[in-house]
């Protein structure tokens, strides 16, 4: 039993697969890959394989990683080969390797947002209002979790935040805080600064680049 | 791919998965190089759409060929449906995102009559307009098969043609013909006069319905060369029939997920309620070399891990042992689960049982349908309560601790000790549990019981009989409820209206075409679903247009009466019907077609052979 991590780019139609159905999606890809999965040896075996950060729906994601466990001997190159063939339309497997860190040393991931307002005017304000408003460092939100409702200052959340605009279109880079204890959804974020400005219903596109561990080095 | 200007809208709505399109196998074409853009509809959401077999099958089918693609459509929730209507946006093909009203054919599947205003619905999406004589351009011609359409007049005014029986053969028929007079300019009504002259095809608007004064059928007259009587299609050969080796694998969790292959067609059992029993005769097999190729294919092209041998009554598959018995080793190497639906409880080897829950063990259903053993036998469900009371005690022997029981009531000659009878037999099922000595400790057994209404159907031995109305049926599941004195016995009903509904439809005629389009622009859609159903506007459609709907349901019907379907030819001969009528109201039991033929009829329809009693078949 050997353990894999698999690094998968989902964008495209596959953005508005479900991290619920995005199991199913990768268990029936790797049945059909032939891949020698290790399946646990319970009463109900199945396939051993965790989603590290699940992806909220609608948001697209460059490097996510996908552990599997595996038995007997199938070469990195070979399965992301195997896996890249049987891919529904929008997922790709971008690279196969040995898990290098714990999965709870995910601390941040990147993000990069594309905002489309009316107009250039709407578009610049907005940028250098939110601009503004992070570096107050007070911007409260309800955040869901398991516990309920509570009111969070999203600022403690933002490890970095770039935004500029050109014509209608409005461009954010930002560090998120990610992981298990603390993390702050990407669209969180958004709606409430858009929400500051009235425009909840301009059209966006998230993307999540990369993970990040707590010293913002490369999470691997 | 759906259609660029719905992008923005679509994490608005619930599961954007059902409207997106892009899931593995779904097949892209070139629209240029293909004559016919045929549109497989779906009147209900994509979750049971997507589980149904019929689809895959013509799906595959219509794109093996060149000349044709055919794309998917589901009727779109309310929620998608108001985005829809309020940016213009028309229905459109899952593949293409192109809209649907400029392909070429339409086909529906009709399996419930509680979609008929979700068709309505859909072809209104979709720009088109309802009635099949407002639609005057040669395509799209519109088109339904499935089970409603041994019965289509209720919606015949909707649909240019249907198809009753088997789709395989008689859809590529249709899409050569219709090539051919798309090709030729040719009008509508010429496609549609030559259409019917090919078998298992019906066109509706070539038959004019007279009805006599007490408002039943008089006469049923074809016009331009249609056939007098419209025979149903029936494929001779499921080993040589074409069967999909790619299922479209959805990322939305549907209601079956899984590989499924079919045994066989037919039924060799009779129970006098079972339209589908009666429909699909005369019984033809797939050999278990042919389905276990099939499993195969599909599996590897899905990455399923569930495989269902389907057919109306699986224990009866000459050769299910050692057809499981040659599929064991790679399904069990390959961690997939064999489920076999519909099971008797009186035929089905305890040995085999202990296989099959090899990998993953499965929940274990019982149909008894009736309470007592007059009832059953009323019904021709020949099961006894000893073989029920036998397999739920080997079940509970292997470790299971829930059972699942389904019965029906209204059913003809139903007294109250028949009622009584469901809570009973559950009782005893329950008490079987507290005889096994090696009973899981700690653990109690659950008996569900699951009880329908009958809807008298056409084409089963009950199409005469009356149905019992709303209240009544009210009534009886009040007084099974309180016939269950314990809490290991759960029950849950159907909701009689449902029933009701589905009775009208089901034995009604061309006049209720009015009441079903002035319900849909009421606002009714969806009916089949408790929370969309709404009665009172149902009740108002049929008062403004003057139609008792008890008249379809409540009422007895004479053998001489000339019923709105018998211009319909699905084999089993009238006569066999009436006499199997007959026996039912005396208590007689009929055998199954193992035991003796009956004499049903409906092997004339396949060159006189019945896979049953061929001799050949080993």
């Amino acid at each position: 039993m050997k353990p894999v991590r698999l690094w998968f780019k989902k964008d495209g139609l596959a953005v508005y697969i479900s991290h619920l159905d995005m199991n199913r999606c990768m268990t029936r890809a790797v049945r059909r890959a032939d891949i020698p999965l290790w399946y646990t040896e319970g009463f109900n075996p199945h396939p051993y394989m965790t989603f590290l950060m699940p992806l909220p729906l609608g948001q697209a994601g460059l490097k996510e990683p996908l552990d599997i466990r595996i038995e007997g001997e199938m070469t990195f190159g070979e399965i992301k080969k195997r896996l890249n063939s049987v891919m529904p339309e929008g997922i790709e497997i971008v690279d196969v390797a040995k898990p290098e860190h714990k999965p709870n040393e995910i601390a941040a991931a990147e993000y990069e947002i594309d905002v489309w307002f009316e107009n250039a005017g709407e578009a610049e304000g907005f940028s250098a209002g939110a601009k503004a408003i992070i570096d107050s460092g007070v911007l409260n939100a309800e955040k869901r979790s398991k516990k309920g409702i509570k009111t969070v200052n999203l600022c403690e959340l933002v490890k970095k935040f770039e935004i500029s605009s050109s014509e209608n279109r409005v461009f954010i880079k930002t560090i998120l805080a990610a992981g298990n204890t603390v993390n702050l959804n990407a669209e969180l974020l958004l709606s409430s600064l858009l929400s500051e400005f009235s425009a909840e219903d301009v059209d966006r596109n998230i993307v999540r680049t990369r993970l990040l561990r707590e010293d913002l080095s490369i999470f691997e | 791919m759906y259609p660029k200007e719905l992008e923005r809208f679509l994490l608005k709505v619930q599961k954007p998965g059902r409207y997106t399109g892009g899931e593995l196998n779904s097949v892209v074409k070139d629209k240029n190089s293909v004559d016919i853009r045929y549109a497989f509809c779906f009147p209900d959401t994509y979750e049971i759409g997507m589980s149904h077999l019929g689809m895959k099958i013509l799906y595959s089918l219509v794109n093996a060929r060149e000349d044709a693609w055919c794309e998917r459509v589901f009727a779109p929730w309310t929620d998608m449906e108001d985005v829809l209507r309020e940016n213009n946006i028309p229905l459109y093909g899952l593949e293409s995102g192109d809209a649907i009203k400029d392909f070429d054919i339409l086909g529906f599947t009709m399996q419930y009559e509680l979609s008929y205003t979700n068709v309505l619905n859909m072809l209104d999406l979709a720009g088109l307009p309802v009635r099949a004589k407002d639609r005057t351009a040669l395509t799209p011609i519109v088109i339904a098969g499935g089970a409603c359409v041994c019965n289509a007049e209720p919606i015949a005014e909707f649909f240019d043609i249907t198809l009753p029986g088997d789709g395989e053969e008689v859809t590529n028929e249709l899409i050569d013909l219709l090539k051919e007079y798309k090709a030729k300019g040719a009008t509508k009504q010429e496609f549609l006069a030559a259409a019917a002259q090919i078998k298992g095809v019906y066109v509706p608007s070539l038959y004019n319905v007279e009805y006599n004064e007490d408002n039943t059928v008089k006469s049923v007259t074809p016009s331009c060369g249609a056939p007098e009587k419209v025979e149903k299609r029936n494929v001779a050969d499921l080993d040589s029939m074409f069967s999909p080796t790619e299922f479209v694998v959805p990322f939305l969790e549907v209601v079956h997920d899984r590989t499924t292959v079919e045994i066989f067609r037919g039924c060799i059992r009779g129970c006098r309620f079972c339209q589908a029993g009666f429909l699909n005769r005369p019984l033809r097999r797939k050999s278990p070399e042919t389905v276990e190729a099939q499993c195969k294919a599909i599996c590897d092209s899905t990455g399923y891990d569930e495989i269902s041998l389907c057919s109306l009554s699986t224990s009866d598959y000459k050769g299910l042992e050692k057809l499981i018995t040659n599929m064991l080793p790679w399904t069990i190497e390959q961690k997939i689960n064999i489920a076999l639906p519909s099971l008797r409880a009186d035929n089905f080897p305890k040995e085999l049982m202990e296989q099959l829950n090899a990998v993953r063990r499965s929940g274990l259903t019982f149909a008894p349908e009736a309470g007592t053993q007059r009832l059953r036998d009323v019904i021709n469900k020949n099961i006894t309560e000893e073989e029920v009371l036998t397999t739920a005690a080997q079940a509970f022997a292997g470790g299971w601790t829930a059972v699942k029981l389904y019965f029906m009531i209204g059913l003809p000659t139903e007294t109250q000790e028949d009622i009584e009878g469901i809570a009973n037999l559950a009782q005893a099922v329950v008490d079987e549990f507290y005889k096994n000595p090696d009973k899981p400790k700690g653990k109690g057994v659950n008996v569900s019981i699951s009880v329908a209404s009958l809807v008298p159907k056409p084409f089963t031995p009950f199409q005469w009989e009356p149905q019992d109305k709303p209240d009544v049926l009210i009534d009886k599941q009040n007084y099974l409820i309180s016939c269950v004195k314990t809490r290991k016995v759960t029950v849950s009903r159907h909701v009689p209206w449902t029933s009701f509904l589905e009775g009208v439809f089901a034995r009604g005629d061309r006049r209720l075409a009015d009441v079903i389009e002035t319900a849909w622009r009421k606002g009714c859609k969806f009916d089949g679903w408790a929370e969309c159903l709404k009665p009172e506007v149902w009740e108002e459609s049929f008062k403004e247009n003057g139609i008792d709907p008890y008249f379809y349901t409540a009422r007895r019907r004479e053998y001489d009466e000339i019923l709105p379907w018998d211009h319909m030819d699905y084999g089993v001969t009238k006569k066999f019907l009436m006499n199997e009528n007959v026996k039912a109201h005396k208590g007689e039991t009929t055998a199954s077609c193992r035991e003796k033929c009956a004499g049903c009829g409906a092997n004339r329809l396949n060159g006189g052979v019945c896979d049953e009693t061929r001799k050949t078949v080993v």
